[in-house]
């Protein structure tokens, strides 16, 4: 389905809880409310239309005034892509897991939780899984992490 | 019952299940991970892995260090084949800055990629049927390889982490002598995949461990976002080199191998049908080699536009993504590489439960995970 009709299939079916945002090469993408995410991906996967059963990736992001999980969406049946943005708060981020729909975010959303301290309510097995198993020195990919010998590039 | 005491003991013997930790350093886990698998017997009740050994926050580093200076790590995501690594992040930043690439770059660029191909392939078959218990193919495989690296160590210098690509073209030009001896490396090669096929393909012993073992139903592959090889073993005819041509792909023939049945032996035959395929593009664009720049400069201090990007290419074991998040300066905002390996790995312990012990390292090794690859 090209993207122009996606665009319409989305925010006729959830009118104002998708906004559209910008990606290049993995268009279109959206901005949705964090709390019908589970609803969202459940219609991407299931519509008879979109059938998106590809999770490519998930990506999380600290933007500094707040989180972001991103999820690219890909479809074997119909060739077409989608990317997903999830804004969440500053304080205490968290979103529900997506692993009924999609297996593939189990793994993803362990790295995100782990390295952003984004939190995955309902997620079936919420372990760490690349830092060490007594790791106790935060969340690594946070912006304002501090490391012992971590030295950031100075701002120009 | 009677009420002897030989009865009463036998009453007494129970099974249980028990907890068997193979890795994390174990030949046949390639590299550093660690499966804990709970055990009936010889049979994997259930499996755990556990990954992070090779864990280098190659993510972290790229918030600080510009992008140019960031095209050698992407060389130690996956070592093996490290080409199809420094093109992801090329062409994720050439479509955010929009940088028309020069036609002889894009040649090169396949040439270099799909010999890269062969020899991932070639580690690949060398330690898959070591794994199994045959040491020749792995002594032959090894053979081949050699050749390949001479070739791109002829190009650039290097035979593991290449550090060849950059955005907008490659760092150097093919020297003169290059054309004749990677024409004359495929003819060579083509005899030489018939050889392993002799070996391996139909030998009885190869069959009994292969056939049938470890299968991967397609819904499950794509729900576990397999791709790549293990994805095509399934059936799908999936390759993004065809799909969604990037570089020069589409000016080339060649076929996308399918299985059918999803197990072992497919991966195996997918992988060598793969083989010959890649020395088939690489001998159609050696012929089609265009005259010109090999290289469009970019800035030394290059600063793509703000805004993002997820790009994929098909590397070796599948989808191998970058997704930029740029403000617009030399450095990234946020970087998140999307490896296949990693999706490969998590499918794992859903084929593994029910099967023998022997079977895990023949079915693990026919994933062709790479751990750098996992653990970024």
């Amino acid at each position: 389905m090209e993207a122009e009709k996606i665009k319409k299939v989305l925010l006729g079916k959830f009118p104002e809880k998708v906004k559209e945002a910008e990606v290049v090469d993995f268009s279109p993408a959206f901005e949705v409310d964090k709390d019908i995410i589970l609803d969202i991906c459940r219609f991407l996967k299931e519509s008879e239309d979109l059938r998106f059963n590809l999770l490519s990736c998930m990506v999380g992001v600290d933007r500094g005034d707040g989180f972001e999980v991103i999820y690219c969406l890909f479809s074997f049946d119909k060739k077409h892509k989608l990317t997903l943005k999830a804004p969440l708060f500053q304080e205490n981020p968290e979103i529900e897991s997506v692993t009924p729909v999609w297996k593939a975010a189990n793994w993803h959303e362990r790295e995100i939780a782990e390295l952003f301290g984004i939190k995955f309510l309902n997620h079936p097995d919420p372990r760490g899984i690349l830092l060490p198993e007594d790791w106790d020195e935060g969340y690594p990919m946070r912006k304002d992490w501090e490391g012992k010998d971590f030295v950031r590039l100075p701002k120009k | 019952m009677s009420d002897s005491p030989r009865n009463e003991s036998v009453e007494e013997l129970r099974t249980e299940e028990f907890e068997v930790n193979m890795g994390p350093q174990h030949p046949s886990t390639h590299g550093v991970c660690r499966f804990v698998l709970k055990m009936d017997g010889e049979q994997i009740v259930d499996l755990v892995p556990h990954v992070g050994y090779l864990h280098r926050a190659l993510e972290k580093i790229a918030e600080n260090r510009t992008y140019l200076q960031y095209i050698p790590f992407t060389d130690r995501i996956d070592y093996v084949s490290a080409m199809f690594c420094n093109y992801g992040l090329c062409l994720a930043l050439e479509k955010l800055a929009k940088v028309e690439v020069p036609e002889r770059a894009e040649y090169i660029r396949v040439i270099m990629m799909e010999l890269n191909r062969i020899a991932s392939h070639l580690i690949w078959l060398g330690t898959f049927a070591l794994d199994i218990g045959a040491i020749t193919p792995f002594l032959y495989a090894f053979r081949e390889r050699e050749k390949i690296l001479d070739l791109i160590e002829m190009v650039c210098g290097q035979r593991m982490t290449f550090n060849y690509i950059r955005v907008g073209g490659v760092s150097k030009d093919l020297p003169p002598e290059f054309i004749p001896k990677a024409k004359e490396f495929t003819e060579y090669f083509e005899p030489k995949v018939d050889e392993y096929e002799y070996i391996l393909t139909n030998n009885p012993i190869f069959l009994a461990r292969t056939k049938g073992i470890g299968v991967l139903p397609q819904k499950l592959a794509i729900d576990y976002s397999v791709t790549g090889p293990n994805l095509r073993a399934t059936g799908l005819k999936w390759d993004l080199r065809k799909e969604e041509p990037y570089s020069v792909y589409d000016r080339f023939e060649f076929e996308i191998p399918a299985g059918e049945n999803s197990d072992t032996w497919d991966r195996y035959m997918i992988r060598i049908r793969e083989m010959r395929e890649a020395n088939r593009i690489v001998k159609q664009a050696l012929d089609k080699l265009p005259e010109g720049d090999f290289r469009k400069k970019v800035p030394v201090l290059f600063k793509p536009p703000a805004g993002e990007v997820y790009t994929r290419v098909e590397s070796t074991r599948g989808e191998l993504g970058y997704y930029i998040i740029s403000e617009g300066t030399t450095i990234p905002y946020r970087m998140k590489l999307r490896t296949a390996s990693f999706s490969n790995l998590a499918v794992l312990p859903e084929i593994a439960r029910g099967c023998l012990i022997a079977d895990l390292v023949a079915i693990f090794a026919s994933f062709d995970v790479i751990m750098p690859d996992v653990d970024r």
